[in-house]
């Protein structure tokens, strides 16, 4: 039986306006998993329900442990980052790492020492100090410092400019080849083209595609149609007018040109729109 | 449990915390309602819920290693550790002053008299706030406003019953210096005491369940 970093079964939240669907995914040990989906999808409802940050049913299981029954353990096995780094802004750095240290048993104050100098850290500095990128890498320690076998970061990416984000990508991928598991949510899907192995993909609180990257970015092609007849003809998924008459995905091998993992999105949400 | 005492400590801690335990010393002033020193805490305990709300405190603590319903206990038991410091230095006050103070000074006529039951009387308002707030204030983090009104109500009604009945012919005996019907006072304070603790620990208990509820 497979021992996963992560692994969620019929995960639920009834909200007055909005449900996560009995939700079910796993992530592997040294796996980078992006989780994606427009705004409201329901991508910062899943990680702050797998936190229990919010009260939800279903189960939740971290390299085995029962995240609802053994919530201690379970959390000193997960690094989680909600955005960046929004907590105490009075507070200097260094007595926040101090507080969050007594925390874990496993706490090693080297390594700690080693991602701040990595990460350029000033301990001294107050989190108010910080650029929203400086925030994410201060999490980023925190959590690597404890040994997380696994991170949970919600739209880590957000705040930071492009050289910040290769940064960011180019850690994500070093903590890959360590056996780190990631789970991440994000808008920026040419950060999941460079490190995610899978794609979850959320839509409306019910899972649309929980698979490989690469399948999923094979398995679509892009064709732009003269017409909406034509369109139809070749079964085009959520065709949408654009500049050049009609654009839609097909499935299709050899039919129009790579669609990128946004264009994926576009026109699977305009499928589901039709659909409803 | 003991990490979590201490970030409540080093994170949350608002400075009115320390300044409100000076108010211990409002008993050397003569002829005035002295239950209101332990409006006081409450109002610390307010403060510090909404510095707790504008740093976040409660997301980043679930974060953290430790079961969602142990963070309720955890702020409970330190603001508990401040009351009972209260509660110690205004009964040393009380000590300083009937040893220093003339007779005369030392009956209240607009409310308890500072004596060896009235550290009882304070331990129940207390408690009457740690009941009315805690469960309130886990139940909706976000609103810190609304439970402090409710608890300070609660308070202050309490307060004006307690300044009330001090004019009663039956409260007298509770009213004298000490050591006089030290009897009866014991066991007032002991009764106080007895309250506070229960009234704390149900509401730790009250706390825990609302908050394993909340949605962060």
């Amino acid at each position: 039986m497979t021992l996963y970093a992560l692994e969620v079964e019929k995960l639920k939240k009834v909200y007055p306006n909005f449900t996560l669907d009995a939700l079910s995914f796993v992530v592997e040990e040294g796996q980078i998993a992006g989780l994606i989906g427009r705004n409201g999808a329901g991508k910062s409802t899943t990680l702050k329900s797998i936190m229990r940050l919010i009260s939800s049913e279903g189960s939740v299981k971290v390299f085995g442990n029962d995240f609802f029954q053994d919530e201690s353990a379970s959390k000193e096995l997960v690094g989680y980052v909600g955005g960046g780094f929004r907590f105490y802004p009075n507070k200097a750095l260094s007595v926040i790492a101090k507080t969050v240290a007594e925390f874990y048993p496993h706490w090693d104050e080297e390594a700690f020492g080693r991602y701040c100098k990595e990460y350029a850290l000033v301990l001294s500095k107050k989190v108010r100090e910080l650029s929203e990128g400086m925030k994410i890498k201060f999490s980023l320690a925190l959590a690597l410092s404890h040994g997380a076998r696994l991170l949970i970061l919600d739209e880590p990416t957000s705040g930071l400019d492009p050289l910040s984000r290769e940064d960011f990508c180019d850690t994500l991928l070093s903590l890959k080849e360590r056996g780190v598991a990631v789970l991440f949510s994000t808008h920026i899907t040419s950060d999941l083209m460079r490190v995610a192995d899978k794609i979850i993909y959320l839509s409306d609180g019910s899972l649309l595609s929980d698979e490989p990257l690469d399948e999923l970015i094979d398995r679509y092609r892009l064709k732009i149609f003269t017409s909406l007849s034509e369109a139809k003809a070749a079964r085009a998924i959520g065709v949408k007018a654009v500049k050049d008459g009609f654009e839609g995905l097909v499935t299709d091998p050899f039919g129009g040109r790579k669609a990128t993992l946004d264009e994926i999105m576009i026109h699977l949400e305009c499928a589901k729109k039709e659909r409803t | 449990m003991k990490a979590l005492i201490k970030k409540e400590l080093s994170l949350c801690l608002h400075p009115t915390a320390f300044v409100f335990l000076t108010f211990a010393a409002l008993v050397f002033v003569p002829n005035y309602p002295y239950e209101v020193i332990f409006f006081f805490s409450g109002l610390s305990v307010f403060f510090i819920s909404l510095a707790a709300r504008e740093n976040g405190d409660l997301t980043f603590t679930c974060a953290l290693p430790v079961k969602k319903r142990s963070v309720p206990l955890a702020r409970i038991m330190v603001v508990a550790i401040f009351q009972i410091a209260l509660l110690v230095l205004t009964a040393l006050c009380i000590i300083v002053k009937q040893s220093t103070f003339p007779e005369t000074l030392l009956i209240n006529l607009a409310g308890n008299s500072a004596n060896l039951a009235f550290c009882g009387v304070g331990a129940l308002v207390l408690g009457a706030f740690n009941l009315t707030f805690f469960p309130l204030y886990f139940s909706h983090p976000n609103k810190v406003g609304v439970p402090f009104v409710i608890s300070s109500a609660v308070q202050f009604v309490l307060i004006g019953i307690l300044v009330a009945i001090r004019h009663f012919p039956f409260y007298a005996p509770l009213t004298s210096p000490d050591p006089e019907n030290s009897g009866v006072k014991i066991v007032v304070l002991l009764a106080g005491l007895a309250l506070y603790c229960i009234m704390t620990l149900l509401a730790a208990r009250l706390s825990e369940k609302k908050f394993e509820k909340v949605d962060l």
